[in-house]
């Protein structure tokens, strides 16, 4: 997370955004006929914004000097049910409605947004973003010429925005029962379960016109157990975007959560410090992609690399990894939780490979850190909602499998730490970074013994990208939210065991 | 398709009344209008501006004791209606709870305008000026000795009004402001490199100091770093500094007395209500009234009217802080922190920094952690940390990549000292403090 923005991200936080969810007004509208339904129709029908209607408010936007306007629309509908101490709590439905209007004049960025979409109140915030610019001139309104997206990542069958309460209902008594139900210590325990879905339509001044139907969902058990005075907290989840079959499927059914967050709280109640001090450490798959994301993929992102902040801005062609380490990013992985169609800019996703057998291969772009560095934009600009300007921001990061057995991995190891789940990570531009296990097991002659928990992985970067020196065939994915900015993504980061030769872990002497 | 303007507090009401009559039992609406403008400088130039007008209504619902709760930035009457329409029907479908409602109607005793949470100074200051701050602030930071670049410098201010009702016959209105600029800097050498940030401001324009100010503190916050090494693994004693004492420490214990978490006994404190569970040096307020504060509010998102709360006294535990639910749930009286806390600070002590210091023989002056480790449940703590290394009572070297753990009912107990330095910078403060023992990860000792 960038300390920049610290008041403007406990803001956003202390206001409660970011809760993802379900709905039910104009479903059938949204999802009538053909998926994904065409945006652009919803906001011309609805709202009034004609095709016509862009082309002057981008016209306005560009009254200034600036050499790039776009026009970000967005209706969002969410919803969330919450089941704790054997109630239904409390069921939220949210709906999100606005334009962002974008200018930019070289290096420099004018943004304005409005929920009003009348034709006055988008020009005026047009001519806030165009205040970036200083000079004065007029333009001809651009040609906007509607592409569909190459592709259909998303699972629109029977989709969770559709669904009716008591069904999601259901899902959270199934969860909830399967937490309390594993074990008496379980005491108490909070299921939510959010879905949402967001219609984008993309115009600018370049005559781009594209719109994206983008579903999400997920599950989340939260798990209490308690025992000889001790207390500690499990968790699991799973989502993506997908559809009611996903939530019926061996492995991602709510009782398979349910009793996944209520299995990890009791491995806690018996669970010791670590020995802190620098010793090998091995990260599971699925979990340890958190540190994929933060370690390996924040310094990837263009803004640090056209502002050289990031401490990889200046090794493109560099080996800056083990030669066995290949990383890539890939939005069109179908139903993933980060996968999207076009990203925030309408630019067409792909998978991109930022490290090739250790070597610095690309970098993550917007558009404006394209354009900084002179490359092409490469689907990754990403803003939470139409109140943020896009940056550049991970979608699925991956650590791409290798060879090793994930038991031989362990066994290579004569006293070390393994990593399994974490409450979090964080990574500074210089690389450095922190990840804090939520539950962790030693390792002794080549076994994963007493279960750990209060521990720290620190280090940097470009060091635990020299120091991995096995990599698992078990690749596996986990689902979170990213902060950077004060903004908010829906990200996966998958990866398979691996193993870094040495690294410094934290706990109590 | 933009439709009559309507006074926001008249559509609040007129939305609770059509909630009443669709068959809620209790109805909540509020309304938030903003006006946001931002401006980031880099290098020099002006990078990004942002103006904006947000604009969110909330509503909460409530059939028979049963909750349901929407959102919207859509301001369409036909979306309104239909949200308060599909929310009475979700609520129906919740589990009834017999604590879930509104508070009973009191009294907002604050005089708005005493709480000098809204200066219109900051309104009429001109974009260039904002500007012209945040650049300043940006080059007297890059002038500085060992600052390698800037990381950019921004002018932020706030302006909101919000409006709430409720079918208790609740009316209430406040409007508030806040400017603050940010700069952050790097220093440090090849791999070895620090980057941080500081910020200045306030709810009212004279609550920000000259531009050198800001720039200074945050530069010396990157630049003592430099050349930082790790130390060995060890128990040794910790002296926090001001920021870190209110983000980590203060912000762990927020968690760790919200009524929510108390009540799902995802605390360490539940059930420690009367106890000692402290120094007797401890004392920890949350004052909803601190005039010109950041968390200063006239009354809470529920409409309890804000009041000071010691939360500590002198060590021993005497309150959690509740929303309304969480109250009636706890058996205790409200205490208008249904938006968390507001200021909540640790009350100043009698050493100086300088003394506290002084009074370590082996031990760390940490300035800064990195990183997500604390657990309420159990308030544990475990991060990567900064600071300097103390030996004999003098600051002696700059520490980096090391980890710090400990256990907040411990940390609470273990307070030595407690600084004079208190100042109301942000949300959260403290003063410098002494905790006796935390364990510090580094280098592993050759034995």
């Amino acid at each position: 997370m960038n300390e920049i923005e610290r008041r403007e991200f406990l803001k956003l936080t202390g206001a409660g955004l970011g809760v993802l969810a379900m709905s039910s007004l104009f479903h059938d509208r949204l999802l009538a006929g053909t998926l994904p339904a065409d945006g652009a129709t919803l906001f011309d029908e609805r709202f009034g914004v004609s095709r016509e209607t862009m082309a002057k408010v981008l016209a306005t936007a560009l009254s200034r000097g600036g050499d790039f306007a776009e026009l970000f629309f967005e209706y969002r509908v969410a919803s969330s049910v919450r089941m704790e101490d054997d109630l239904l709590k409390e069921s939220s439905e949210d709906i999100g409605l606005g334009v962002g209007i974008r200018v930019l004049k070289g290096k420099q960025t004018g943004f304005g947004y409005s929920s009003d979409l009348s034709e006055e109140k988008m020009k005026s915030a047009a001519l806030t973003a165009a205040a970036i610019a200083a000079s004065a001139g007029t333009v001809a309104p651009p040609k906007l010429t509607p592409v569909k997206p190459d592709k259909q990542v998303y699972l629109l069958t029977r989709p969770l925005a559709e669904a009716p309460l008591a069904d999601k209902i259901a899902m959270v008594t199934e969860a909830y029962k399967a937490a309390l139900g594993h074990d008496p210590r379980i005491k108490k325990a909070t299921v939510i379960f959010g879905d949402e879905l967001q219609v984008v339509t993309i115009a600018n001044s370049e005559g781009l016109l594209v719109s994206d139907t983008r579903p999400q969902a997920r599950l989340i058990v939260m798990a209490t157990a308690e025992a000889n005075g001790t207390r500690v907290t499990g968790s699991d989840n799973a989502g993506g975007r997908v559809g009611a079959t996903f939530f019926q499927s061996n492995g991602t059914m709510p009782k398979d959560i349910g009793k996944g967050a209520a299995e990890e709280a009791i491995i806690l109640l018996s669970a010791v410090s670590p020995a802190p001090g620098d010793q090998p450490v091995v990260c599971g798959n699925r979990n340890s992609g958190v540190m994929v994301h933060e370690a390996v993929g924040h310094p990837f992102e263009g803004d640090g690399i056209w502002q050289k902040s990031s401490i990889m801005h200046d090794k493109l062609g560099q080996t800056v990894a083990n030669s066995i380490v290949t990383i890539y990013d890939d939005a069109t992985i179908p139903h993933h939780r980060g996968s999207m169609n076009v990203d925030d800019e309408g630019t067409e996703t792909r998978k991109v490979v930022m490290v090739e057998n250790g070597k610095l291969t690309s970098f993550l772009h917007d558009r404006l850190s394209a354009r900084m560095t002179g490359v092409k934009p490469n689907g990754h600009g990403r803003r939470q909602s139409f109140r943020h300007i896009p940056i550049p921001r991970m979608n699925n990061t991956v650590l791409a499998v290798g060879t090793s057995d994930p038991e031989e991995i362990i066994r290579s190891v004569k006293k070390g730490f393994f990593a399994h789940s974490y409450q979090g990570g964080e990574v500074q531009d210089t690389g450095k970074f922190t990840f804090s296990v939520n539950l962790g097991y030693l390792i002794e002659d080549g076994k994963l013994t007493a279960p750990v928990k209060n521990a720290t992985l620190i280090g940097t970067n470009l060091q635990v990208l020299k120091e991995i020196d096995m990599i698992g065939n078990d690749l596996r994915f986990f689902l979170g939210t990213c902060g950077k900015n004060g903004q908010g993504a829906p990200v996966t980061a998958g990866t398979p065991t691996f193993k870094i030769r040495q690294m410094t872990v934290g706990g109590r002497a | 398709m933009s439709e009559k303007k309507e006074n926001p507090m008249t559509l609040a009401e007129s939305l609770v009344e059509y909630g009443r009559t669709k068959g809620a039992s209790e109805v909540e609406v509020s309304i938030n209008e903003g006006s946001q403008f931002r401006a980031a400088v880099r290098d020099g130039d002006l990078e990004t501006l942002t103006e904006s007008g947000p604009k969110t209504l909330r509503l909460r619902v409530f059939v028979d004791h049963k909750a349901a709760i929407a959102s919207s930035s859509d301001f369409t009457k036909a979306t309104l209606t239909a949200l308060v329409d599909n929310a009475i029907a979700r609520a129906r479908l919740s589990g009834a709870d017999e604590f879930a409602g509104l508070p009973n109607l009191e009294k907002v005793g604050a005089e708005i305008d005493k709480l000098r949470i809204f200066d219109p100074a900051i309104l009429e200051m001109p974009p260039e000026k904002k500007i012209a701050y945040a650049t300043r602030a940006e080059a007297i930071g890059r002038a500085q000795k060992g600052v390698n670049k800037s990381l950019g410098s921004s002018f932020v201010t706030d302006a909101s009004t919000l409006y709430l009702a409720n079918s208790k016959g609740f009316a209430g209105s406040y409007r508030s402001t806040v400017a603050y600029a940010v700069a952050g800097f790097e220093a440090g050498e090849g791999t070895n490199l620090f980057q941080d940030a500081w910020f200045e401001g306030g709810t009212t324009l004279a609550k920000l100091p000259d531009p050198e100010v800001l720039a200074k503190t945050a530069a010396s916050r990157v630049t003592r770093l430099i050349g930082a090494r790790k130390v060995p693994t060890q128990n040794v004693p910790v002296v926090v500094e001001p920021s870190v004492a209110a983000a980590l420490l203060l912000g762990l214990f927020a968690e760790c007395i919200d009524g929510r978490g108390v009540a799902q006994r995802r605390s360490f404190l539940v059930d420690k209500l009367g106890e000692k569970i402290a120094s007797d040096l401890v004392t920890v307020v949350d004052d909803g009234l601190w005039p010109a504060g950041f968390g200063t509010v006239p009354f809470d998102r529920e409409g309890v009217p804000s009041r000071k709360n010691v939360v500590i006294d002198k060590g021993t535990l005497k309150s959690y802080l509740l929303d309304t639910y969480h109250s009636r749930k706890l058996k205790m009286a409200p205490t208008g922190n249904a938006d968390g806390t507001t200021n909540f600070y640790l009350a100043a002590g009698a050493s100086t920094p300088e003394q506290i210091v002084a009074s370590v023989d082996k031990g760390l002056l940490l300035t800064g952690t990195m990183g997500l480790g604390t657990d309420p449940t159990t308030g544990d703590i475990s991060m990567g940390a900064f600071g300097m290394w103390i030996e004999k009572g003098q600051l002696a070297f700059p520490v980096a990549e090391i980890t710090i753990s400990a256990n907040l009912a411990d940390i609470l107990k273990g307070i030595e000292m407690v600084g004079n330095d208190l100042v109301f910078h942000d949300q959260t403060n403290a003063p410098t403090i002494k905790v006796a023992q935390m364990t510090i990860g580094g280098t592993t000792t050759k034995s």
